[in-house]
């Protein structure tokens, strides 16, 4: 366990970046939302390995409650894009700018 | 009292830690009450579910208020998961009066607007459970609960106005930003988490000092106090990370970002003292130029861009940037002097903020929000005590003697000055001259005479509508205006006598025992 101690904690930091990356480059609002799925996972990634390399039960338990946390975020994002849509929209980030400064 | 002994079987749940949040559990367990009466309450009687409401609100404040005089002393439960602290309390109260204005005014606004539906009430309810959770969250756990307990419920209730496009593009901007922000949050937990073995904050602290002490900075903390720092300066809305503020601000409906510009702002700065003022200290000398960094390019930013702003809750949104970045100063301090002067510019903020809103809340008419500059022209003559009161507001926000406003920023600079920090008081006091521009131009257009007489017309005309609900309507909008004159009374009189709320704060410190 501990020799992949390091492989797992850039497994995660990878995707992190992916995710962070994604959220900034993609303009479908489902990808971007997929992505912050990512960046949350990867912290879940971080803190199971933790827990296992400390030897407490306190990464386990955290993860748990993100996986919870993430899926009723899930719910209500998903309401929130298909209502964007429903209204008649393309699902682009750079047109769904109809306020200005 | 306080159980902070180790060791209690999981099953078993004292008493005492339940006492210890019993505000939570009314305002949780309120949101259960009114989503059931919800369902079989007769159609039609949304104002009886504000009122209920109401009063688990005021219940929530009462048993706050009864634990701020039974106990001086911290109150720590569950395992120290959960500190009833007053620092916490304090919080608790600005949260829970914020929710109560918000809840008087929303009946007669969602009425005009035709949104009056039930889930606005319950999604209220459980937002500000998130905040109370968050008031005093001792444990990495907790404090992202509450975060999501909080948001959640809001991503929702920004994007209540269902057929208007602004609220729905709004909703999802929030939702995304606040998102990725969360994520920024959570990794920033794993990290610390990882280097000290500890969710607990008084725990990672102790671990902290020992680290400091020994002349040890480790750099895999250093990332988890960055990519904290981001995901609470998201939530603060400051100024890198304020992208989502103006639209969601706008887009919203006007109760909604009522709530959302106070009491989220005063829940999310709990959590940022905390962490940064009491658990983070031994790190102090790494983060206290990058936090007071953005606070200077927040109290810039929002009063810069203020200026060139026709709408009025982009002003307000803007206007909020920079006052992020004021009381940012006080978590940059990282000391108790600058923890009370963050505590006492929120409850500020409270009352002038959440007054601004109320009477653009009560402007806004049939459909739609009450949002362009042109439409305050003339309203001196129209409504001449709702214009003094917005005059009020303005003059607080910009920070003018005898108002709420001017102590709130004397104590931030002041206590900046008292830390040897020079430039954020200097950075704060030339920003204030810049924010007395466009405040004194919403009070300008107020009294301007007969300028765009066309405008008020236009106005006129549509407040005059078939079922003459409207503005003009006083009965319409009487407990509205019963909280905007509380807020304007918050504002003098705390103006005048500032010691009402000081001597409340003195000696709250977030340090870890």
């Amino acid at each position: 366990m501990s020799g992949l101690f390091p492989g797992f904690l850039i497994l995660s930091a990878a995707m992190f970046a992916i995710g962070a990356a994604g959220v900034l480059v993609r303009r479908n609002p489902i990808v971007v939302f997929m992505c912050i799925e990512l960046m949350l996972n990867s912290a879940n990634l971080a803190l199971v390995t933790y827990a296992r390399y400390t030897h407490t039960m306190a990464g386990q338990v955290f993860a748990l409650i993100v996986i919870a946390v993430a899926a009723s975020e899930v719910v209500v994002g998903l309401a929130l894009i298909t209502g964007v849509y429903r209204s008649g929209r393309r699902l682009d980030l750079d047109e769904l700018s109809e306020m200005s400064e | 009292m306080a159980s902070t002994a180790p060791g209690y079987p999981l099953h078993f749940v004292p008493v005492g830690n339940l006492l210890g949040i019993l505000p939570i559990l009314i305002v949780g367990g309120g949101a259960v009450m009114v989503l059931l009466w919800d369902l079989v309450r007769p159609r039609g009687q949304e104002v009886w579910l504000a009122g209920l409401t109401g009063l688990f609100l005021l219940a929530a404040l009462g048993t706050a208020i009864g634990q701020w005089i039974a106990n001086s002393g911290p109150i720590v439960v569950f395992n120290g998961a959960y500190a009833n602290d007053r620092f916490a309390l304090f919080a608790d109260f600005v949260v829970l009066i914020t929710a109560l204005a918000v809840v008087v005014l929303s009946p007669g606004y969602l009425r005009r607007r035709g949104l009056a539906e039930g889930e606005y009430y319950i999604l209220l309810l459980a937002s500000v459970a998130g905040m109370l959770v968050l008031d005093g969250a001792l444990n990495l756990i907790v404090i992202f609960l509450g975060i999501e307990l909080l948001s959640i419920p809001l991503y929702v209730l920004a994007g209540f106005a269902r057929d208007d496009q602004h609220s729905q593009e709004g909703a999802m901007k929030y939702l995304l930003l606040g998102g990725f922000a969360s994520g920024f949050l959570l990794y920033g937990m794993a990290l610390l988490y990882g280097e000290t073995g500890h969710t607990s904050l008084t725990a990672i602290h102790a671990f902290l000092l020992r680290d400091a002490t020994a002349g040890h900075i480790d750099p895999m903390v250093l990332a988890a106090v960055g990519l904290l720092a981001v995901g609470l300066a998201f939530k603060v809305s400051a100024a890198p990370f304020h992208w989502w503020t103006p639209d969601v601000y706008q887009g919203s409906p006007a109760v909604v970002t009522t709530f959302m510009s106070v009491a989220t702002k005063v829940a999310a700065f709990a959590v940022f003292l905390r962490l940064f003022s009491a658990t983070l200290a031994p790190y102090r000398a790494e983060w206290t130029v990058p936090i007071a960094v953005v606070a200077i390019i927040s109290m810039i930013y929002g009063n810069v861009v203020a200026v060139a702003q026709t709408s009025i809750k982009r002003l307000l949104a803007y206007s909020g940037i920079a006052q992020a970045g004021y009381i940012m100063i006080g978590v940059a301090l990282g000391r108790p002097d600058g923890t009370q002067a963050s505590l006492y510019y929120l409850a500020a903020y409270a009352f002038m903020n959440t007054g601004a809103f109320a009477v653009v809340t009560i402007l806004s008419r049939r459909g739609e929000d009450c949002d362009r500059y042109s439409e305050l022209a003339g309203l001196a003559r129209r409504e001449p005590v709702l214009a003094g009161l917005m005059s009020l507001f303005m003059l607080s926000l910009a920070g003018f003697p005898l108002t709420v406003g001017f102590f709130g920023k004397f104590f931030l600079f002041s206590a900046a000055i008292h830390d040897g920090q020079l430039a954020l008081a200097i950075w704060g006091i030339l920003t204030s001259a810049v924010s007395l521009f466009y405040y004194l131009r919403v009070i300008l257009k107020m009294y301007a005479p007969a300028a765009d007489v066309g405008a008020v017309e236009e106005f006129e005309v549509a407040s005059v509508s078939p079922e003459g609900t409207a503005m003009a309507a006083p009965t319409a909008v009487g407990p509205a205006v019963l909280v905007v004159a509380l807020a304007g009374a918050g504002t003098i009189v705390l103006g005048i006598f500032p010691a009402v709320i000081y001597t409340l704060l003195q000696g709250i410190s977030v340090v870890h025992g």
